[in-house]
């Protein structure tokens, strides 16, 4: 039966995860933008109240939730500061294909230690977004090659993720800092591989198929709550500010744009909620997961920018945090391939009818 | 018909590409990266100034100063040309230029004669580089300029005004700042008159030089007014000028004139992206994917009917014709189609784009103003509306 909501264990954390990111992140926003990093004190607090664990397996310690509890989650880090939800998590998306496509010694020995370690940060780069002599699925035990831009100032693990295999990577990673476009709170720098040592290589391209899906719910449910803030702070503001003699929210062209952008944030959300489900059922969702990352840079086409135009000349200033949504909704839509990419993806499981397209798009009950 | 420009103004065209790649790129750069306006001092416009730029158009009081040169370059199309080339190399540095800048237009069309000897002769062979701005915008008021809150009270044989502004370009370099005030707040419009306010002036203090997103090679400064004293002779085209009706239209003028300078601006930014994103997908084998080629092709066509948009908005001016819908639209949707060139070539560049020292990424920032300024999107929209549909006021 179709249920919209998320049940009680998940509003239970969602709310966890609300009061956390409104009381702690919120607040210092422009802090943790300059600092580079997160306040020491928030991430303890973050530490304590286990949200790194998510969707650790429960043997291992975590809470063995999905990317529904995922997706839920980041919405709400994201809502406030996404760049600080990045620094916060040691494993980020980088667990996918260690829980997707590792062995059972792969949690213990790459995973947990970052747990324990203070602000360590694990990485996760699809192999598009990657310069590598060589492919990642080729033999060689050493890899060379180098990353535009990873949203962090240290590497304690590499995973490279490409369509067949993962390969994992510890030593011989170096960094270069860079200003970065936006979530400059986890960091923003260079990766250069050099003759890097291959940890670890897995093989499998189902695994490979679920692993990058799972990071593009982690990666559109951060931007979707980015969207969601900036629709609702410049929704607010435009309730206030008044121009004509009335609230700017009251004039229609003002209303329908602020409107369009709900439709956008709700319409985004819907995708990644179906496709997190798919995912979490194991029902396939591949391709779903595409489609919802595609659509929530698409949202942040029209919500990124917009967040800026109703705050008038205000938006452009740093006083206030619309251009940062801006600038961080476009960066967050930049990576894992990026918008080609998902959309390449979700198109071929369109055309080639890899998931049954037509039902798992369109319609219920029996494919025609 | 014709869509070709003139030899005369080829060259001319020419020596602003010039000038904006070999100086006006480079400085902008700079300026992005450091997060602060080009310093007063900066040798920068000390070359500009030898060179015989940052002038005032005014002729001067034996009429001397005319401008020489080919008639076609002394078009608005002319003008809008060259807004566009140099916003391509880049749009910040082009309004941090020195010269009596935005109410110049006001002075000329409104000015006594001693006001222009007094404020623009400065100008007229520059000791230095000097900067002249317009202050309309309030913290609590932009697009309702009607509504401005700057007070402007008789006293003896002056003005007393208080009130605040904000994003003023140029505000606290400038020698002095042509103020939009208010008579009486409650009477709208009539009840405006802008003052010359000189730099130093007691009163006129608070200066915040705000921190953008992005055309840091500017200043946008906020300022406040606390019982500032200016003369008489202060007021803009003297107080016999205000028994018509004039005020707020002197204004409205000036943006109206600068709307396609805007659109120009804008289409000269999203060009550079595209250019950017075209050498990018190239030097990466994605000119070949249909799906790079369409979004690109889009981009260009886009570009190119605005840049028309604006040119016949500018060729409309010159031939003394109305242009109120034509200003507007091509504002509207150059603003538009130069945010989105910029929003494509992000997308091109993948994670090149989030390291944020990629030209397109500074575009990407410095685009969306073009949206704000002298009329935000909407606005443009309201004004056309006015006329397409008799949207009341
Ligand atoms: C980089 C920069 C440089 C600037 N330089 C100068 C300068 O040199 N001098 C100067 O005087 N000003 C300057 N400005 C200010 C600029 O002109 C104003 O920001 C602009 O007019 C918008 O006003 P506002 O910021 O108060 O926005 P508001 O008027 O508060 O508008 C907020 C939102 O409401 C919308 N809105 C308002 N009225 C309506 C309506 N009737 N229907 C639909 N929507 C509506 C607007 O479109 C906007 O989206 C500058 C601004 C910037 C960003």
């Amino acid at each position: 039966m179709f249920d919209f909501d998320a049940g009680d264990d998940l509003d239970l954390i969602v709310e966890t995860a609300r009061s956390f990111a409104g009381e702690e992140l919120s607040p210092r926003l422009r802090d943790h933008e300059s600092a580079r990093s997160v306040d020491a004190g928030v991430r303890a607090k973050f530490s304590e109240i286990g949200l790194a664990g998510l969707e650790l397996p429960e043997a291992a310690g975590g809470a063995g939730l999905g990317s529904l509890a995922r997706a839920l989650v980041n919405e709400e880090l994201g809502a406030a500061d996404a760049g600080a939800a990045l620094a916060l998590d040691p494993l980020g998306a980088a667990l996918y294909p260690l829980l997707e496509l590792g062995d059972e010694g792969t949690l213990r020995e790459l995973a947990l230690p970052l747990l324990e370690a203070d602000a360590a940060r694990a990485l996760l780069v699809c192999e598009d977004d990657a310069a590598l002599v060589g492919s990642i699925d080729s033999a060689g035990d050493r890899i060379t090659g180098s990353v535009p831009w990873v949203p962090s100032d240290r590497c304690d693990l590499l995973v490279l993720l490409g369509r067949e295999s993962a390969v994992v990577v510890r030593e011989g990673v170096r960094l270069e800092p860079l200003h970065g476009s936006g979530l400059r709170a986890a960091g923003a720098s260079e990766l250069r591989l050099d003759e890097a040592p291959v940890l670890a290589r897995w093989r499998g391209r189902p695994g490979a198929a679920r692993a990058m899906a799972r990071a593009r719910i982690h990666q559109a449910s951060l931007l979707l709550g980015v969207l969601r803030q900036a629709a609702d702070f410049s929704r607010q503001y435009a309730l206030e500010r008044q121009a004509f003699g009335k609230p700017i929210a009251h004039h229609q062209a003002l209303a329908f744009l602020i409107t369009d952008m709900r439709i956008a944030v709700d319409g985004a959300r819907l995708l990644l909620h179906e496709a997190a489900w798919r995912l979490d059922t194991a029902e396939g969702g591949e391709a779903a997961a595409a489609a919802a990352y595609a659509e929530a840079i698409d949202a942040s086409l029209l919500v990124g920018p917009n967040g800026v135009q109703i705050l008038g000349g205000h938006g452009f200033m740093q006083d206030y945090p619309v251009e940062k949504w801006m600038r961080e909704s476009r960066a967050l839509g930049l990576a894992l391939g990026g918008l080609d990419a998902a959309r390449e993806d979700a198109g071929r499981a369109l055309c080639d009818g890899a998931e049954k397209s037509s039902f798992a798009t369109f319609s219920f009950g029996e494919a025609v | 018909m014709e869509f070709e420009i003139d030899d005369a103004m080829r060259e001319r065209l020419a020596v602003v590409r010039e000038r904006g790649r070999t100086e006006a790129r480079p400085k902008g750069l700079e300026a992005d990266r450091l997060g602060r306006p080009i310093p007063v001092d900066d040798p920068y416009f000390k070359t500009l100034i030898e060179r015989g730029e940052g002038r005032t158009r005014w002729p001067g009081p034996d009429g001397k100063n005319r401008e020489t040169g080919a008639k076609s370059t002394r078009t608005t199309v002319m003008a809008l040309l060259s807004a566009e080339e140099f916003a391509y190399w880049d749009r910040g540095v082009g309004v941090a230029q020195p010269g009596p800048g935005l109410p110049e237009g006001n002075v000329l069309s409104m000015g006594t004669d001693e006001q222009k000897e007094r404020f623009l002769s400065r100008f007229l062979e520059p000791d230095r580089p000097r900067w002249a701005c317009f202050g309309m915008t309030e913290p609590s008021c932009g697009s309702d300029a009607a509504a401005i809150q700057t007070t402007a009270r008789k006293d003896g044989d002056g003005w007393v005004l208080n009130g605040a502004k904000c994003f003023i370009g140029g505000a606290s370099r400038a020698d002095w700042i042509l103020v939009q005030a208010t008579l009486d707040p409650s009477k709208g419009r009539e009840a405006h008159r802008a003052f010359f306010v000189d730099q130093g002036t007691p009163g006129l203090g608070g200066f915040k030089i705000e921190k953008k997103m992005g055309l840091k090679a500017y200043e946008s400064t906020s300022f406040s007014l606390q019982d500032c004293r200016v003369p008489d002779e202060n007021l803009l085209g003297g107080e016999a000028r205000y028994q018509q009706t004039a005020g707020f239209k002197t204004a409205m003028r000036t943006f109206n004139a600068g709307r396609p300078v805007i659109a120009a601006n804008a289409v000269g930014i999203g060009r550079a992206a595209l250019d950017e994103a075209l050498a990018f997908a190239g030097d990466h084998d994605m000119l070949g994917r249909e799906r790079v080629r369409d979004r690109l092709e889009r981009s260009a066509r886009k570009l190119k009917l605005a840049r028309l948009m604006c040119l016949k908005a500018g060729w409309l001016a010159d031939a003394q014709k109305p242009n109120i819908l034509e200003a507007s639209m091509s504002k509207a949707l150059a603003a538009q189609v130069g945010q989105e060139a910029t929003s494509l070539g992000m997308e091109l560049l993948g994670t090149v784009g989030a390291r944020g020292d990629h030209l397109i990424e500074k575009l990407y920032r410095d685009v969306k103003a073009m949206d704000i300024v002298e009329g935000t999107g909407q606005i443009q929209r309201v004004i056309m509306a006015r006329h397409l549909v008799q949207l009341p006021r």
